[in-house]
């Protein structure tokens, strides 16, 4: 028996290779809004000092607090250096949506209709995820 | 091997030095220490964590909640949220690699992390919306359950190819992979799709309940429920653990519980580790790895189950 090709799967090669451009993008983002952060360069919208006395809260009264946004609300405040570093994560969690638009329609010309099936709900349950319905 | 014994000694004595220290700065007023201490006490504590996981053959996210939850100042929805990222950022940079090796299924981590998926949303709902206490008490039964898992299938490494089921035939579920340490192609099919979907549900919901990677059950799950070879298991867990914390990370994001100051140190401290841990796991029995990180897993959950009840 032959070892593993991954071109008798063309799905799982053009998973693999979307999967590391978006993983490398998003660490390379997070890590450097970190950085811009954590140094003072970009101004946080929650002064760093502040944060010893506000991590400990639960979630409610810590944004209660801080007005800190939610759902996607983050995205108006993008210039501040702490809410900047969503960007990387937004970055890494869509990778995987990415990565499922990528193989749809390897699977629809392969008629494999039960991986159809699977892709688009993988899919509508991820853009759920991420649009806040839940 | 003694010199290897000794790293991992210090390794681990190290780890739970670090952790003593952030319990007694946990302690200290607010303004106590710097804010710039934490990241560093957290970049400290996540990279021994990074070694002791790899080299316990497990992934970081199991540790981060119930030892930084247990010993940090942060609060228990801020480390879950860490938790998951911690555990969705180490599958996504080794799933590539897994995926172009043939040590991973696409075909196989699809129909389970659908599954895997919805349960991780519904976990990560239950999980905000839970009073902290009840969440730390189940928190510290399940890394205590856990353990005792770990404990009771270290041995259990074998699957054989048996037939597959309806399901498994219908979704191609089989296939073969190189394994390079064997040098050798190892045939494998699945058997049991249902109880595995069902698994994988479960399994969903207990990662996005805690933020705990999922590789302590998924391994299992796929070896011994679904009579998948142990490597395939172990690279189809950390693809699917990629997929399934996608889902659960949205949650938390878009809920606010995401917090950069303690997700990048813990983030980048984890993957240093894990390639130091990486060599010296090259040296150590797997065996005495796995039972320091059951020791530390029982400690820890056994300090989320005190503080829960009030201790």
């Amino acid at each position: 028996m032959a070892p593993f090709d991954p071109s008798s799967r063309p799905e799982q090669e053009a998973y693999a290779r979307w999967l590391a451009w978006g993983t490398r993008v998003g660490f390379a983002v997070l890590v450097v809004t970190y950085l811009l952060y954590v140094t003072g360069i970009v101004a946080p919208a929650i002064p760093t000092e502040r944060l010893p006395e506000l991590w400990a809260l639960p979630l409610g009264e810590y944004l209660a607090e801080t007005h800190a946004p939610t759902g996607w609300a983050w995205l108006a405040s993008v210039g501040k250096g702490d809410i900047l570093n969503l960007v990387g994560v937004a970055i890494l969690a869509a990778s995987t949506l990415a990565c499922y638009l990528r193989v749809l329609p390897i699977f629809v010309r392969a008629r494999h209709r039960a991986y159809v099936a699977i892709c688009v709900v993988e899919i509508a349950v991820l853009i759920a995820a991420a649009a806040g319905i839940f | 091997m003694n010199a290897r014994r000794l790293v991992l000694g210090i390794t681990t004595g190290a780890t739970l030095l670090a952790a003593s220290g952030a319990a007694y700065a946990a302690r200290m007023p607010a303004g106590g220490l710097a804010w710039w201490a934490w990241p560093l006490l957290l970049f400290a504590t996540t990279f021994l964590m990074g070694i002791v996981a790899v080299v316990g053959g497990i992934g970081g996210g199991v540790l981060f909640v119930p030892i930084v939850g247990g010993f940090f100042p942060f609060h228990l929805d801020f480390v879950r949220g860490a938790g998951l990222m911690l555990a969705l950022c180490g599958a996504l940079a080794s799933g590539p690699a897994l995926l172009r090796s043939g040590l991973a299924s696409l075909r196989l981590a699809m129909p389970l992390s659908l599954a895997g998926s919805i349960g991780g949303i519904a976990g990560a709902l239950v999980g905000l919306a839970l009073p902290t206490r009840v969440v730390q008490v189940a928190l510290g039964i399940t890394v205590l359950l856990i353990a005792v898992l770990m404990w009771w299938t270290r041995n259990s490494a074998r699957s054989e190819a048996r037939a597959p089921d309806r399901w498994a035939m219908a979704l191609g579920l089989h296939g073969h992979f190189h394994d390079p340490a064997a040098n050798r192609t190892v045939a494998w099919k699945a058997r049991h799709t249902g109880w595995g979907l069902a698994s994988f549900f479960g399994i969903g919901m207990v990662g996005g309940l805690f933020g705990l990677g999922a590789g302590w059950a998924n391994v299992p799950a796929l070896s011994l429920l679904m009579g998948v070879p142990l490597k395939l298991a172990l690279g189809t867990s950390g693809l699917a653990i990629s997929i399934i914390n996608t889902s659960s990370a949205w949650v938390y994001m878009n809920k606010g519980a995401l917090l950069p100051m303690i997700i990048v140190p813990s983030i980048l401290g984890v993957m240093t580790g894990a390639r130091v841990g990486v060599r010296v796991l090259k040296g150590i029995q797997a065996s005495t790895a796995r039972n320091i990180v059951i020791a530390v897993l029982m400690l820890a959950g056994l300090r989320s189950l005190l503080q829960g009840l009030g201790f």
